[in-house]
């Protein structure tokens, strides 16, 4: 097949015709790239090819680059102006190095690899990465949430050399379910009641038959998300640690192996990088790839029996970009050598640019060496796949494209690097902050009836079983549990084999605190992941963190400011609890334009977090396990009802959104978890976060096994409230519900001896949850009423 | 020591944890890709068994294109294996390959009554008692259970034949998935091939159960005694 490319001229051009150029070809470069592009090929002295321009546009893309991130910001609160230069560095980079300066021998590797590696024991190490697929679902939800899940797994896979994924989250921000049909703006909006089915069930089919256990999930529920839902997908790995490291180097083959190449899924990465608009869903649905699970568990299958085999010197996956990313990655330094005439194809009749940039899925590059070629073709015939030698590496510092004996790229990929600098000005002013509302604290129970039927707080079990999360037969800490395993749970605890440590997972997303207050909802972010995994059993100086974050315009000031915010709050809680971001992602112009006026995405910050629990004897649930025990809350209720799920549904938009100090919470937790966990002292243990202590409460009872009676005139707080909403309702952070056997309760007390923790009450045989307050009651209701209303809130949409 | 060869599919993914089963009952243990998969590996063998997971992407009838590569690798040898006195075991997408294979009593395995995949704790309840797969079992026990065909449904009449004819290994005791007359076990005759849909791999030890207040065994799981069973009666 003959090579199919053209030279472009743009040596001449002027910025009109450079930016319409830009245009034409959907490159999403600004017209300030396309001139710093101009001057790259003045200076070499040629115009370039079609495949060389494509490959620019796509390493500078806002998916590969993240240039949001790493730009200046002028960021003004209150007429007070900063200068940040870049909020990757300042944010995230920096701290997480501080930290691994302090922790050495915890962090094995990050920032470099396809995902951040920790330490578990002395063999082994545990990765995590999570993506989003936000674009794509948002077009074609099945399709989209399939891919983007099979994607993650494909960076765990491509992580060292060949990490073993064990377990998957999952993520999703959407429209209500219930939203009337005339509130969906625009054409080719797809409701979403069908945006949720369809990206459950695109998970569902590519995690299932990954055989991949899904053990970690939330969802968000805002009519901003109509336009732009949210898809996050995360996969956990393992793999032994003298297996993390890989080099490149001379006169090695470069091999592909899986699926084939097709004209599925080009321009992913520069489209992920833009608005959606009307004309979205004709002009992009080639950007969203076609899933083939089956595919990629074979070459799952052959790259962990290639790796324990010593086959594999480097790994990558074929994801934004395709093979010009891939073999960007593995040949820019050394040097070498790629023939797209070899590459396997779907159909006929792709032009070489389509070969080089498709995103077709399920297509891993590896590089070995050329005697081990054999072995790994024998292996590639014995797992069913199709495994090709793509090109090899050299010493000529120079990747060159061939195309049937034609040089259709050649680039200097040191110049590619310096994609130009944005500079952006952000602007934040700060929100009204009350306390002190007066509020209706008359009917508790009716409230607490309302808040824990709320989509935000209601069982995702319909879905939660439409996913494997017992696969591969390690799920100590299952997202279901109690009598009849239908009660919630915190982390989620892994058995790793071979090992006598466990690895934990935790996630939390707030994204109605953002919309007052930023910060807060970083730091609150950071804390209740930490958190849940400290009192599922983690060790707290055993955790790692990852920063996914997605808004909308960031050309909008007001909505950069709020990332700005949020993204200093995650600084702050990170170097509080010592827990470095390991990897991380961006996703951006998550807005659409209506007929009247653009509808932004709240910022949203999704904190996923892994940790090495030591000693299986200290995992711990949150279900109840019997009655008669006392209940300890752990942590300060302050008057903080803002951004809670109560202040939601009342129309609360000015209070107070909770404070987090994560230096007092930190000491808290360590003794926790070292004088009181670990001693065995602690039966069940739920964070209190999204619908206050009544929610947690209830939770906790959902396990079938006991009643709850709580004194609410007991609860540690250092300022107090004028209503007895804010002890119910109020999501103050820090918090966590303990049960503790009656003949333990004592010496759990003087544990925690010194930090805010109070008995609160205790289990009861009576199976109701009853909260009292100045000798009356205040709140009751029968456990299996509150059950029901939260175990079947979204079973009618499903 | 008993051998097992467990056979993998593209598309098998409880293979690992199968094997790790089999391994701590006592076994011997061989996974094999089943395009490298020959008759001698059959003959070297005393259980054969055929793991969960989405043989080919199940996306025809699930189980009938492993059934068909099986007969293309290995022709009649499991069937030999069966009639001298081998046994063979399959779990979920295993059951539904040996329904296929002709090996097990005629049925199939189809879409859920809920027409979804289902991952739920399954109580069952024994009810063949020559079957050495499940001896070492009481009455009534749970297991894991993770499939979206997994509705078993015979030529009518054929349930309640197998029932009366000793062929029914379990029963559901919720029946979640639909299956006639709760089926969720066969066996052949001789109880020396066996299916179900529930993964016993999966609850191995006490701490996998969902409960932490579970108290049935102080020792093991109840899908342990499955891979324990068949060793007892090979060993």
């Amino acid at each position: 097949m003959p090579a199919t490319y053209h030279t472009i001229p743009i040596r001449d051009l002027n910025e009109q015709a450079l930016a319409q150029l830009s245009h034409d070809m959907k490159l999403s470069l600004s017209t300030e790239d396309m001139l710093v592009v101009q001057q790259i090929f003045r200076d070499i002295g040629r115009e370039p090819t079609d495949v060389e321009l494509e490959v620019i546009a796509q390493t500078w893309s806002e998916h590969c680059k993240h240039r949001i991130f790493a730009a200046t910001v002028d960021h003004s609160v209150n007429g007070q102006t900063e200068q940040i230069q870049s909020m990757y560095k300042t944010f995230i980079q920096r701290p997480s190095k501080e930290i691994m300066a302090r922790k050495p021998g915890f962090v094995l590797s990050c920032f470099v690899d396809n995902a951040g590696f920790i330490r578990l024991d002395d063999k082994y190490s545990v990765c995590l990465k999570a993506e989003t697929h936000n674009h794509p679902s948002a077009i074609e939800p099945y399709a989209g949430a399939n891919t983007g899940l099979g994607g993650v797994i494909r960076d765990i896979l491509g992580a060292g050399k060949g990490a073993k994924p064990i377990a998957n989250l999952d993520v999703f921000c959407f429209g209500a379910p219930d939203t009337p049909q005339e509130l969906v703006e625009g054409h080719n909006i797809i409701h979403p009641l069908g945006i949720m089915r369809g990206v459950v069930h695109g998970v569902r089919d590519y995690g299932n038959r990954m055989g991949i256990p899904t053990t970690s999930g939330a969802i968000q529920f805002d009519p901003a998300y109509i336009y732009n839902p949210l898809v996050f997908c995360g996969t956990a790995g393992v793999i032994p640690q003298a297996d993390i490291a890989k080099e490149m180097s001379p006169g090695l083959s470069v091999v592909v192996i899986g699926g084939r190449t097709g004209k599925d899924g080009l321009h992913g990465a520069t489209f992920s990088s833009a608005a959606m608009g009307e004309a979205s869903a004709a002009e992009d649905q080639q950007a969203v790839q076609i899933g083939n699970p089956i595919e990629e568990k074979k070459t799952l299958d052959v790259i962990l029996e290639a790796r324990e085999r010593g086959l594999i010197e480097f790994v990558t996956d074929c994801g934004a970009g395709g093979f010009s990313s891939a073999a960007g990655e593995m040949l820019s330094e050394t040097g070498g050598n790629i023939y797209l005439e070899r590459a396997p194809l779907k159909e006929e009749g792709l032009q070489s640019w389509q070969i080089f940039l498709s995103e077709s899925q399920e297509r891993m590059v590896l590089a070995v060496k050329p005697e081990n070629v054999p072995e790994l073709q024998r292996l590639a015939d014995t797992f069913q796949t199709e495994m090709t030698v793509l090109g090899e590496s050299n010493d000529s510092g120079v990747l060159r494209v061939w195309h049937s004996g034609e040089l259709v790229c050649e680039l200097d990929n040191s110049k590619l690097h310096e994609a130009p600098t944005k500079h952006l000005v952000s602007v934040f002013t700060p929100s009204p902050a009350h306390v002190g509302l007066a509020l209706d604290d008359s009917h508790l129970t009716d409230d607490l009836k309302e808040v824990i039927g709320d989509f935000a707080i209601v069982s995702r079990e319909p879905i939660i079983r439409e996913y494997d999360h017992e696969v591969q037969g390690n799920t100590v800490l299952k997202p279901l549990a109690g009598a009849s395993a239908d009660a919630p749970q915190d982390a989620s605890v892994i058995d790793i084999d071979g090992s006598d440590k466990l690895m934990s997972l935790a996630l939390a997303i707030l994204p109605e605190w953002g919309k007052t207050d930023p910060y807060a909802m970083g730091v609150g972010t950071v804390d209740e992941t930490v958190r849940q995994l400290i009192i599922s059993g983690t060790n707290p100086d055993k955790i790692a963190l990852l920063d996914n974050f997605c808004m909308g315009n960031p050309e909008s000031p007001t909505e950069l400011g709020r990332l700005v915010e949020c993204a200093k709050g995650i600084r702050d809680a990170a170097l509080a609890y010592g827990a470095p971001y390991v990897s991380g992602k961006d996703s951006f112009y998550n807005y659409f334009e209506t007929e009247r006026g653009p509808v932004n995405i709240p910022v949203t910050f999704l904190c996923s977090g892994v940790g090495v629990v030591d000693d299986v004897q200290h995992v711990c649930g949150a279900p109840l396990r019997h009655r008669g025990s006392a209940l300890f809350l752990v942590g300060y209720t302050e008057d903080e009802i803002g951004g809670s799920v109560y202040a939601r549904r009342h129309g609360i938009v000015d209070a107070r959104v909770p404070q987090t100090d994560c230096a007092a919470n930190f000491v808290t937790y360590k003794q926790y978890y070292e004088k009181a966990l670990t001693k065995g002292l602690v039966l069940a243990a739920h964070d209190v976060s999204e619908g206050g202590l009544a929610v947690a409460a209830a939770e906790m009872a959902f396990s079938g096994k006991a009643g709850v009676q709580i004194d609410l005139d007991s609860l540690p707080s250092q300022h107090g409230w004028s209503n007895y909403v804010i002890p119910c309702f109020a999501e103050s952070t820090g918090r966590f519900l303990v049960e503790v056997d009656e003949d333990m309760a004592d010496m759990f007390a003087q544990a925690m001896s010194g930090r805010p923790c109070a008995r609160i009450g205790g289990t009861t045989a009576d199976d109701k949850l009853t909260f009292k307050a100045g000798g009356r009651v205040v709140l009751q209701a029968g456990i299996a009423e509150l059950k029901h209303i939260w175990k079947h809130g979204l079973t009618p949409y499903y | 020591m008993p051998h097992a060869l467990l056979l993998k599919y593209p598309g098998t993914n409880c293979d690992a944890e199968t094997e790790r089963a089999l391994s701590v009952a006592g076994f011997s243990t061989q996974v094999q890709p089943i395009a490298t998969a020959t008759p001698a590996h059959v003959a070297q063998a005393q259980l054969i068994v055929f793991s969960g997971g989405f043989s080919y992407g199940d996306y025809v009838m699930s189980g009938r294109l492993a059934q068909l590569e099986t007969e293309r690798f290995l022709g009649d040898s499991l069937q030999k294996h069966h009639a001298d006195g081998g046994f063979l075991f399959g779990i979920c997408n295993g059951f539904q390959i040996l329904t296929k294979l002709g090996i097990l009593p005629k049925a199939s395995l189809i879409w859920n009554r809920s027409e979804r995949f289902e991952c739920v704790w399954d109580r069952l309840v024994k009810v063949s008692r020559s079957c050495p797969f499940t001896q070492f079992l009481p009455d009534e026990f749970e297991l894991p259970s993770a499939h979206a065909e997994g509705r078993l449904v015979c030529e009518p009449g054929d349930a309640q034949k197998y029932l009366d004819h000793g062929c029914v290994a379990l029963q559901y005791a919720d029946n979640h998935n639909g299956s006639e007359l709760r089926i969720a076990g066969l066996q052949d005759p001789t109880g020396r091939a066996m299916g179900l849909m529930p993964h016993p791999e999966r609850f191995l030890r006490p701490r996998h159960h969902y409960d932490p207040d579970w108290s049935g065994d102080s020792d093991w799981g109840w899908g342990y005694y499955f891979f324990k069973g068949a060793f007892e009666a090979l060993k």
